[in-house]
């Protein structure tokens, strides 16, 4: 990868990826691992990118299915990942952010479900629900109230009334 | 007042702490390493099941009474497992301080000559086991007549003008030698596919990797 095309087309996009990356992981190492695999697939695939969808739209849905995939080899290697959502006293160690609240959030974040989380950051990044459907690859009718949904339960994780 | 989960977001991430990206270094640190274990555990596992199936051999075949068939087999496989111990010694002495793409191009070194030697031992493997099937069949079960040597009698009886050498048909010899050369031309596409079977994948996956590797140093 030529660091031009880091530096121009991948960069700019990098808060993306770190906040999918962070969502489906739960130490640094990890974090950077998924980071960097991100990134190789961008430039793997970038001429597959067709111009049909802006370049952000892109960079969001290949960073999810990166991640998905890296969780899904990293399920079958660890049985202890066999839930969705990942186990408490992990997602209690993850510290990633100076942000107190922000760290709360990302915790309450991962224990949704591997599609809630996606449907969730896709929400907080301001995404219409035409654009998380087609990023998701779902239908944008119940989206709205899959949100509704998410919203609560977060609020009830960060409430301390779940775990 | 309780913060919605919309400006926990937008605040958290207007620290300047919150997005810096990691450093591209190393890119394929972990995955060499996974992949080159990967094949160290298929390896192993390999060179286990030639030892059961050497061993399995002797146990089942000897007092079965095909022992013609059993000893030379197991001696066959004692010789395989013995090169692959070899190459297994090299595989761990790889050098793991080497750079990702050094330890891979190390790696890949590695799998060109196991790969070498095994086509090189297939041109002789192959027709070896051919013939040590045809021995089992023709001294048959230890102990009683030999089936081979009763057919040769019998053969000959009946075409008495067969032309013989050491005792045996002509053509049966030639039809021998040609069926082994033959097999023994393609010993080495045999052996290449029966590698390909157990190790195509991970071997694949190498080359994708090497090859993406060469184009990020480019």
């Amino acid at each position: 990868m030529s660091s031009d095309f880091y530096t121009v087309s991948i960069l700019p996009y990098a808060g993306i990826i770190i906040k999918i990356c962070r969502a489906y992981t739960n130490s640094q190492e990890d974090f950077e691992d998924y980071y960097q695999e991100v990134c190789l697939q961008i430039w793997r695939s970038r001429e597959k990118f067709k111009e049909q969808s802006e370049w952000s739209t892109w960079i969001y849905r290949l960073s999810l299915n990166v991640c998905l995939t890296l969780l899904k080899s990293k399920k079958r290697k660890h049985t202890y990942f066999s839930t969705e959502s990942l186990p408490n006293e992990l997602i209690d160690d993850c510290k990633a952010f100076s942000d107190e609240s922000l760290n709360e959030l990302y915790s309450a974040i991962k224990q949704l479900s591997e599609i809630d989380r996606a449907v969730i950051l896709l929400y907080l990044e301001e995404k219409s629900y035409v654009e998380m459907a087609e990023i998701i690859g779902t239908n944008s009718n119940n989206i709205g109230v899959r949100i509704k949904r998410i919203k609560q339960r977060l609020k009830k994780i960060l409430d301390g009334k779940i775990n | 007042m309780e913060k919605s989960i919309e400006s926990i977001w937008e605040e958290g991430f207007l620290k300047n702490d919150a997005l810096v990206a990691p450093k591209l270094n190393n890119l394929y640190k972990q995955k060499s390493i996974d992949i080159v274990e990967k094949f160290k555990r298929m390896y192993k596992v390999n060179i286990i099941a030639l030892m059961a199936f050497a061993l399995l051999m002797l146990v089942i075949a000897i007092p079965s009474g095909m022992p013609y068939m059993a000893i030379p087999m197991f001696f066959l496989f004692c010789g395989i497992i013995t090169i692959a111990l070899k190459f297994k010694k090299k595989l761990e002495n790889l050098d793991k301080s080497q750079n990702s793409y050094e330890y891979l191009k190390s790696f890949d070194n590695w799998t060109k000559e196991m790969i070498q030697t095994n086509t090189k031992l297939s041109r002789f493997m192959y027709p070896y086991v051919c013939l040590v099937m045809i021995a089992g069949f023709w001294f048959g079960s230890s102990g009683g007549d030999i089936p081979g040597n009763i057919m040769l009698n019998e053969y000959l009886l009946n075409n008495p003008e067969t032309l013989t050498v050491i005792g045996f048909p002509v053509f049966w010899l030639v039809g021998l030698l040609f069926t082994l050369g033959v097999i023994s031309y393609f010993g080495a596409a045999i052996g290449n596919f029966d590698l390909n079977i157990v190790y195509g994948r991970i071997l694949k996956k190498l080359d994708g990797l090497l090859l993406d590797m060469e184009d990020l140093r480019s």
